[in-house]
């Protein structure tokens, strides 16, 4: 059964040893195994910070080598307004809820960034979809909470989305809880937020009764783009906070530092057993590794450090930049970006603590020799990664965010920037750029747009929560 | 009473709007249809940066996106800003990338 046909929904595939049928897959492997190949993806259209016109869009991707339409963007849904910055975007319910009867993953959550309006889109048919609901600012405004990102469904019948900012766009944030029904908001997700003022994503294992969450900084900070001085200040982040996942209490802080500046992307395994992870400091483009050690206390160490590099053009050393992070679903390799260099890491992780790097794969930014694929110029870096369920092709856009892709690769704010893909061989521990497959952006019908992030229907590694 | 603003884009171009009584720029640039950028809509995120190239202009909420120093350079944030006198404005994309120039190039 593919997982992108109409009405999708996973009672659609065998569940087997449960009687109870669901949204989801009753484990990670039963994802990876028992899905079929992805045939489209959703991928976040933005307009934000260029002469452009138009809103931004939900694009739907055709990624099946089979159609004759494959790596053509083959529909554009346009929000109602424009200034939105789509960004990050989340399900409905997702494996998390796998026994939960009645439920079927048929929503996105689509968050606008600067606007802080929450989109409510309709995905029965994955290659139509439609606005179902809009959530004004204003009524995100009250909860005193700005600037979405992250979205998960939880067990229980919630979404819960991270939030950067109050509603001034300053600090603190918080997290916004809606409802999965009617998808009216709720409230604030937290009960005590204890320490924690700055927030980015999140992750969590239900089984452990843990979240953990990440820091960028306040919006007001973050939005206008990248100042050194905002750094020295304090302004950015350092640290993650561990939460109570039942309690909806803040339990400690791990402060890393200079070695964990910018903490953005966090993921924890999807073996719900685990309990460890990964957080990518974005600038001081470390890989931190977290653990719950046997008093119940979280401990953490840098496992991968990414040398700066020296470029004839800069003045100073140029950091990765490591700005998105991804496990496969058998948690056996990590995937990360380094948006200032060039280059996607492969990393087998099977010794968690010491992460062994098996490939590279270098294109566009200030380091690649390439810097065109298929006639195309590559606008920017990898940077968005997302996994196909069977681990054997990494996709990528490469914009960041529009204020910071104005700051570092000013010809995104121009042209838009592209998606790009490797084939990947786990067996062998390695991943090829696949140059027969490249998505411009900026041939976008309407105009050129900044590819974001990337999602399939019917799941994917960074949706998905097991209880 | 309201102002007549001279918008300047960098390539050139360049186009004149009436801005409203208790309207700010970037409610007058839309009302006209002339898609000049914006984000929040509040003083936050700087999408809509433009520079006061002549004229009066004021921030009717705080903007937060700009800096002292982008203050004083001329940085408005058209979101927030209201005019008082006719204005000639310095706008598009282009203009939001002066703040924040490359900390390492």
């Amino acid at each position: 059964m593919s997982t992108d046909e109409r009405n999708q929904s996973t009672d659609a595939h065998h569940h087997e040893h449960h009687t109870v049928k669901g949204p989801g897959y009753p484990t990670p492997a039963a994802m990876r195994t028992e899905s079929e190949r992805e045939k489209t993806a959703f991928v976040m259209g933005v307009r934000v910070g260029m002469d452009v016109d138009k809103p931004d869009f939900v694009g739907v991707v055709d990624v099946d080598p089979d159609s004759e339409t494959y790596s053509e963007l083959i529909n554009t849904v346009e929000m109602p307004n424009k200034g939105d910055e789509l960004h990050h975007f989340g399900w409905n319910t997702c494996s998390s809820s796998c026994h939960a009867e009645g439920l079927v993953r048929d929503h996105l959550i689509v968050p606008g960034q600067r606007s802080s309006r929450i989109h409510i889109i309709d995905t029965s048919d994955p290659r139509d979809p439609t606005i179902e609901k809009v959530i004004e600012p204003e009524e995100v405004f009250e909860q005193d909470l700005s600037a979405p990102h992250t979205v998960h469904c939880v067990p229980g019948g919630k979404i819960v989305i991270s939030m950067l900012g109050n509603a001034n766009g300053e600090l603190p944030g918080g997290f916004l809880q809606l409802d999965q029904d009617d998808f009216s908001i709720d409230g604030h997700w937290e009960v005590d937020r204890g320490d924690m003022e700055m927030n980015y994503d999140y992750w969590y294992q239900p089984r452990h009764g843990v979240m953990l969450s990440t820091e960028w900084a306040a919006p007001e900070t973050y939005y206008p783009g990248f100042d050194l001085d905002d750094v020295e200040a304090g302004k950015y982040g350092n640290s993650i906070h561990v939460w109570d996942w039942e309690t909806k209490e803040h339990q400690q802080t791990l402060t890393f530092g200079e070695e964990g500046l910018i903490p953005l992307e966090i993921r924890m395994p999807h073996n719900p057993e685990e309990t460890e992870g990964y957080v990518g400091a974005a600038l001081s483009s470390n890989i931190l590794r977290f653990w719950e050690a046997e008093d119940g206390r979280w401990e953490w160490e840098k496992v991968i450090d990414v040398a700066d590099r020296e470029h004839p053009d800069w003045d100073m050393p140029v950091p990765g930049l490591v700005t998105d992070i991804l496990l496969s679903l058998d948690d056996q390799y990590m995937f990360f970006s380094n948006w200032l260099h060039g280059d996607v890491r492969m990393y087998d992780i099977s010794d968690t603590g010491n992460p062994r790097l098996v490939d590279q794969c270098w294109v566009g930014g200030n380091f690649a020799e390439r810097q065109s694929i298929g006639g195309h110029d590559v606008r920017g870096a990898p940077q968005m990664l997302q996994l196909s369920r069977d681990g054997r092709r990494l996709y990528w856009t490469t914009s960041l965010f529009s204020s910071w892709d104005n700051q570092f690769y000013p010809e995104i704010g121009e042209k838009g920037s592209v998606m790009m893909k490797a084939d990947v061989y786990p067996e062998e521990g390695r991943m090829e750029l696949d140059e027969e497959f490249v998505v411009d952006f900026g041939d976008a019908p309407g105009g050129p747009a900044r590819a974001h992030e990337i999602r399939w229907p019917g799941g994917d590694c960074t949706s998905d929560v097991w209880q | 009473m309201s102002h007549e603003v001279t918008l300047e884009w960098r390539d050139g171009r360049e186009a004149t709007v009436n801005v409203r009584k208790a309207e700010t720029v970037t409610d007058a640039t839309e009302r006209a249809g002339l898609g000049i950028p914006y984000g929040c809509l509040y003083g936050a995120c700087a999408t809509c940066t433009g520079r006061l190239l002549e004229g009066g202009l004021v921030h009717v909420k705080r903007a937060r996106g700009l800096k002292p120093q982008h203050r004083q350079d001329g940085y408005v944030l058209l979101c927030v800003a209201e005019p008082r006198s006719d204005c000639r404005i310095e706008v598009g994309a282009e203009v939001q990338a002066d703040l924040v120039p490359n900390p390492w190039k």
